[in-house]
């Protein structure tokens, strides 16, 4: 599902794309997954951080890929916090 | 210059090859790859393949590294190692110690290594990508090579220390190295394999990577003036005694 919202990607070098939540929902049940999460959990946690990243993004033009992660890292907080501490993380391992 | 104590060169190379297993880079490729695995679902029989595949693919540069050096050096000095290259070399000790100390991490949160970001985000990349343990094997290859910059020391030292050996020592200090540099990558597989999430690995290499930056930087320094001391002062002492 793509939204009518501009994603400016990191560091700007790379072209805005449309917000797409099923690649967001993608990547916060790889997150889930990673930590060893049932499936099942994973989906709903999934869902339920995608759907709340999409209530505040629906207000915006344009957000950043970076405020977009951190959002979702902070709603998958509350569902799965070694999910979200793994998220969070991602680009920071290496 | 020409032979030396057995076990002070095994010594060597053993704190050589412990400085080389607290380099973190293949520890966290590994940690990707399995995370992306991980979140693509893939049976556990296939992560082990990959996570076996890449420590295989790290061993293998790791032993071919110290290897080719080896033969290098073994040409360069066929009988005996000039002293002011053993002094170079623990000059290269002192320096990379200092840098690991300075640069090994960079400061922000979780485990970012000094590597340039194009360069982690390649590794990055292809760990995402990599399916086979063929192609896993081909990214341990590749991730000893991109921290060369470091590792470089403690290989250079345990190939001149090598090249003095009797050949079937020489064949033990080669495994004895490349055994004791997989031993982190060994313990993580075995921790992905028995079950542990990622997110305990991560999180214990991020609160521990002070004090792995502070260790390896002085093991590297101690390393260098022990070899001094060892290869340069008394074999030149011994030199002038003779005389």
């Amino acid at each position: 599902m793509a939204l009518a919202v501009d994603v400016v990607k990191r560091s700007g070098r790379r072209p805005t794309e449309s917000f797409d939540a099923d690649k967001l929902l993608r990547s916060i049940r790889a997150a889930c997954l990673s930590v060893r999460s049932p499936e099942g959990e994973a989906e709903s946690t999934a869902a339920a951080v995608t759907n709340a990243v999409i209530l505040w993004v629906e207000t915006k033009p344009a957000v950043t890929s970076h405020d977009l992660r951190r959002l979702a890292g902070a709603h998958l907080e509350r569902y799965h916090p070694e999910a979200a501490y793994f998220y969070q993380q991602h680009r920071a391992i290496i | 210059m020409g032979n030396f104590d057995t076990n002070s060169s095994l010594a060597i190379i053993v704190l050589a090859a412990l400085i080389h297993a607290s380099f973190q880079a293949s520890v966290s490729v590994l940690t990707l790859l399995s995370g992306h695995a991980l979140g693509k679902k893939t049976a556990h029989t296939r992560l082990l393949r990959l996570t076996g595949g890449f420590i295989g693919g790290v061993g293998v540069m790791s032993l071919l590294l110290l290897s080719g050096v080896a033969f290098i050096l073994s040409q360069l000095y066929p009988t005996s190692t000039p002293l002011t290259f053993w002094a170079a070399c623990c000059g290269a000790l002192g320096g990379v110690g200092i840098s690991v100390w300075l640069f090994y991490y960079r400061e922000k949160r979780g485990t970012s290594l000094w590597l340039p970001r194009s360069l982690a985000d390649y590794l990055n990349a292809r760990s995402k990508a990599t399916k086979q343990a063929a192609e896993a094997f081909g990214l341990g290859l590749t991730s000893v090579l991109s921290e060369l910059l470091f590792v470089f020391a403690p290989v250079l030292i345990t190939a001149l220390v090598l090249i003095r050996l009797e050949p079937e020592l020489q064949l033990l200090g080669l495994l004895l190295y490349t055994g004791i540099s997989l031993l982190p990558l060994l313990i993580v597989g075995a921790l992905i394999g028995g079950g542990h999430t990622l997110a305990q690995i991560q999180r214990w290499r991020e609160s521990n990577k002070q004090f792995l930056q502070f260790a390896a930087g002085t093991a590297l320094l101690v390393l260098g003036l022990y070899v001094y001391v060892d290869r340069v002062i008394i074999t030149g002492i011994n030199t002038l005694g003779v005389r």
